[in-house]
């Protein structure tokens, strides 16, 4: 497999993100775990990258924290917003357009001739 | 057996400590933020532990492999120092927002102006600072509503903006108290109990916002630097 160069997520990882966390609240550390796992390793992002960019979305008021107690340790768990959920419905879409017309430029086929 | 265990599990703890405690040293920012992202870190370290530990890996490695995972202190410092420094900027500019009417109304009651002369020049004519205030008020607005929730419809303000931003409204508070100590110098106001408060309270202010410019020029230029 190609290794995957970290500058061709930039502009993607806020909708990974929020993907990630579509299904039900996860702490950062599981969400880092969770894009490596769904993606069979190859979205293995440095640990810096994402928790300062969920600060940020949370910032944006795309996703929220609640701190909990879990076992002795303070441990904050990210859930989406309604507002990060339907920006989720947006990137989504933004990304289909994308990759339809990435996939049809980059498809191997015989271009026409230029007169 | 048991004390194995908890020979390895303090060993574990003072790694993550140490981890924690040099990057503590390299992140600048609100106490409480910083705070809060050590927390997160440590909680963040420990599963990582766990994972490792589960792989079969002696707790030391496990430890150390859980740390080299995270990155260099250095550089997880440099990927929060953003969030850091907008962090830093917004709540400068929520306090000079939130404190800015108790330092304004006095100077408001001190030198409004009569009551037979209305509109905005006469205001501007008695209050010659009003222009600044509402150039830091639309600074502020923009610099919050951009960084926060409306920079999902709002081009984003990067953080070295708002700490521009935050920098130019100090300067502006700045420049407004020291001109309003100033009339009340030239203008030969007896020195009342209320133009006692409306100096103190800017001279206060004045110290908070040479603080403030101070504190920002110095994460502008940790920013720089890394």
């Amino acid at each position: 497999m190609l290794p995957m160069r970290p500058e061709l997520l930039k502009g993607h990882l806020d909708a990974l993100l929020l993907a990630v966390l579509e299904p039900g609240p996860q702490h950062g550390y599981a969400v880092i775990e969770a894009l490596r796992s769904g993606s069979n390793g190859t979205l293995d992002l440095p640990t810096g990258t994402v928790y300062p960019a969920l600060h940020r979305l949370e910032r944006a008021g795309l996703i929220a924290s609640d701190w909990q107690t879990v076992g002795g340790r303070r441990r904050r768990a990210y859930h989406l917003t309604s507002a990060g959920h339907a920006a989720l419905g947006d990137q989504r879409a933004i990304w289909d357009q994308f990759s339809t017309a990435m996939t049809t430029v980059l498809t191997r086929r015989t271009w026409p001739a230029t007169a | 057996m048991a004390s194995h265990r908890i020979n390895a599990s303090v060993g574990v703890d003072r790694q993550h400590t140490a981890y924690l405690a040099d990057l503590a040293a390299r992140l600048h920012g609100p106490r409480r933020r910083r705070e809060a992202i050590l927390t997160e870190l440590r909680d963040g370290l420990h599963h990582a532990t766990e994972d490792r530990l589960a792989d079969g890996l002696p707790p030391e490695q496990a430890a150390t492999a859980a740390i080299a995972q995270f990155g260099t202190p250095q550089a997880v410092a440099d990927a929060f120092a953003g969030e850091l420094a907008a962090a830093y900027a917004r709540r400068t500019i929520a306090w000079y927002i939130a404190t800015g009417p108790f330092v304004g109304i006095w100077w408001l009651l001190l030198l409004h102006p009569s009551p037979w002369r209305t509109g905005l020049i006469a205001f501007v004519a008695a209050i010659p600072v009003i222009p600044l205030i509402a150039v830091a008020i639309a600074t502020a607005g923009a610099t919050l509503a951009t960084t926060g929730r409306l920079m999902r419809w709002l081009p984003e303000t990067g953080p070295h903006r708002a700490l521009t931003a935050a920098t130019a409204i100090a300067v502006l508070c700045l420049t407004g108290d020291l001109t309003m100590i100033t009339v009340l110098g030239l203008s030969g106001t007896p020195l009342r109990s209320l133009a006692v408060i409306a100096t103190a309270a800017s001279l206060t202010r004045i110290a908070c916002s040479i603080t403030t410019i101070r504190h920002a020029a110095r994460v502008v230029s940790s920013m720089r630097s890394r």
